[in-house]
């Protein structure tokens, strides 16, 4: 006979870290910064926080795609195009309010990534990427002949004119702190729920988490819900505070590039790794951009050098030397006798 | 008539995606990756071709031998120093490397030749075309469907006939097993990707006499040449070569319908596949 054995005495399980107490302040104290900028940071700025907060939120969906849900897309341009394009139509031809606009424009990619996920999942994995870059440019093409959106011309988004630059400034402000809220304090709680454990176990081993009874192919589904949703929230951000749109900006492929290199380049699989890796993008663009061509070379041969030497990325490297998580995401059983 | 000369531009655009389609779809068939820099290897190989033709004075055939030269090399060259370390169950090293190498090789071929548009002068083969009835019909293009013709065909038969063909299907069948009978699948794999860019420098050559390439055109024959594969069915070579066939009649159909909805066309048809055949035309269940 075997013995049950009793709860033991003393024994708990962890979930937070002093790090990660420290790390969480000091989120809560960006969110709110971020949210107050027009009281503090000038106009330019404002628009450079903006691309940032664009570029965290893409990172971190797409990490939530291949670094946890195992699912590799190239094509996240769709969801930046359609959230993007979506809020345009509301804000600008049905003349609703664009910052209520702007919030429910999430559907749109939500609606396209439900039929591109039932043709797509029966392609196996990398055929599943170049799968969601030819629905890219399928959607990148029917926008460009499609008149009810000016085609391939474009729109601006004339109704902002009713607002005052300070207006603007609040209201893109606030937009950036519920960005980042969404994704990166989303991300966070997403892992630390139940459903974390199963994403944590699929990222591991997606046989093994279903034999654990995960279902696997339901959380598939759903992070590629909320990976669509969270991607075009971002893009009708930013082509908000562009005011312009036209497909080739809306669904330019570069949107995924950045994704891939921000991830790859901070670390797969971890929240701190998209902060590290969009914070180095950020400056490397603003720095290095004028070299065109011969910096992307650059890029490029870094997210290489990266899938083939170090697939943690930077964090990974980091958490090799110090163990101190600002999004700890693990369960550690602390205390007790043996 | 409009129909007619649409299928059969169809058909020998469609020569052309197959040269494209069969290195990839060899190259899934065996290591089940994909390797993104499929494109621009053969935009590469043809700007290598056009600056060699350009600085020589050679004709186009022998610029063929080159480029088919030069790309085994290159593709084994890949192979050898980074595919062979990304091959796995898992698609995602294999697919974020081939990646970032794209986005590296793009720009330097920008920084090299620039953002212009360039095509291989032929001397006038280009231009030559024939009469059937009301229809023209272009030499080039039914050289290129015979060349796709007798690569598929000679690809096919080294599969089914030679030592390393019988290697192949048995790394593509069961890879350690393969192992324990005495293949050595690094080169195998090597000997794969070396034949699949080597057949990319057929493309090269037939895409730059056709029609132009400039830097930035290698996502889009990537593409192709993936719906090619998945129209046809997985790891099937004369079903890239059928899938090449319908993306091409597609294309060309629809660019007769409205110029703008020619590639989209092609995508549709493709999504279509996937949606009532997803195992291709020619893939088993």
């Amino acid at each position: 006979m075997t013995t049950i054995p009793q709860p033991l005495a003393g024994i708990r399980v962890q979930r937070q870290t002093g790090s990660g107490i420290v790390a969480m302040v000091l989120f809560v104290l960006a969110l709110a910064a971020l949210a107050l900028m027009p009281l503090w940071a000038s106009q330019g700025f404002i628009r450079d926080m903006v691309e940032l907060c664009c570029y965290i939120a893409i990172a971190q969906m797409w990490n939530l795609l291949a670094g946890y849900g195992g699912i590799v897309s190239v094509g996240q341009q769709m969801f930046v195009g359609t959230g993007a394009y979506f809020m345009f139509i509301m804000a600008q031809l049905w003349g609703l309010n664009p910052f209520i606009a702007v919030v429910l424009c999430v559907v749109a990619p939500m609606v396209l990534a439900v039929p591109t996920y039932g043709l797509l999942h029966r392609l196996e994995g990398a055929y599943f990427a170049i799968g969601t870059w030819v629905i890219a440019e399928v959607v990148r093409l029917a926008t460009s002949i499609f008149p009810y959106v000016n085609a391939g011309s474009g729109m601006s988004l004339r109704v902002m004119g009713d607002y005052s630059a300070d207006q603007r400034a609040v209201g893109v402000s606030i937009l950036c702190a519920l960005l980042i809220l969404v994704s990166i304090g989303g991300s966070y709680w997403l892992l630390r729920s139940r459903y974390g454990l199963a994403l944590t176990a699929m990222r591991d081993n997606p046989v093994a988490a279903a034999s654990q009874g995960v279902n696997v192919n339901k959380l598939r589904f759903l992070i590629w819900i909320a990976a669509a949703a969270g991607t075009g929230f971002a893009g009708a951000v930013y082509f908000m505070a562009q005011l312009r749109i036209n497909p080739p900006s809306a669904y330019d492929a570069n949107w995924g590039n950045i994704a891939i290199f921000i991830v790859m380049v901070g670390g797969l699989g971890s929240i701190e790794g998209v902060l590290i890796g969009a914070f180095i993008y950020f400056f490397a663009d603003r720095w290095f951009g004028e070299y065109g061509a011969s910096y992307l070379i650059v890029l490029g041969l870094a997210t290489l050098f990266m899938a083939l030497f170090a697939k943690g990325g930077l964090w990974g490297l980091i958490c090799k030397m110090v163990d101190a998580p600002w999004f700890p995401t693990r369960r550690r059983l602390m205390g007790g006798t043996k | 008539m409009l129909w007619i000369d649409g299928l059969i531009q169809g058909i020998l655009l469609g020569g052309l995606y197959a040269q494209y389609a069969l290195g990839m779809a060899l190259m899934f068939g065996v290591m089940k990756i994909v390797n993104i820099t499929h494109g621009d290897l053969m935009v590469l190989l043809a700007l290598t071709g056009i600056s060699a033709a350009t600085t020589w004075a050679i004709g186009p055939w022998a610029i063929l031998v080159l480029l088919v030269v030069v790309g085994a090399f290159l593709g084994w060259a890949l192979q050898r120093t980074i595919l062979n370390r990304v091959v796995s169950a898992d698609p995602l090293p294999s697919l974020i490397a081939t990646f970032g190498l794209s986005v590296a090789m793009q720009n330097l071929m920008l920084t090299i030749w620039s953002a212009d548009t360039r095509s291989l002068p032929g001397g006038g083969i280009e231009q030559a075309s024939f009469q059937v009835g009301p229809l023209f019909i272009g030499v080039l293009p039914v050289i290129v469907l015979i060349a796709a013709t007798l690569l598929t065909g000679g690809l096919d038969a080294v599969l089914r006939f030679t030592r390393f063909g019988r290697a192949l299907r048995a790394s593509s069948a069961d890879v350690e097993a393969a192992a324990l009978t005495g293949v050595n699948p690094r080169s195998v794999y090597a000997g794969a990707t070396a034949v699949a860019v080597g057949i990319l420098g057929f493309a090269a050559v037939f895409q730059s006499l056709r029609s132009t390439v400039a830097p930035s055109d290698g996502p889009f024959q990537l593409i192709y040449a993936f719906e090619a594969v998945i129209i046809g069915g997985m790891g099937s070579i004369w079903g890239a070569f059928l899938g090449a066939m319908v993306l091409g009649i597609s294309q060309s159909i629809g660019f007769r319908i409205d110029p703008g909805f020619g590639i989209l066309a092609g995508h549709l048809v493709f999504l279509l596949v996937l949606a009532i055949r997803p195992q291709g035309i020619l893939g088993r269940e």
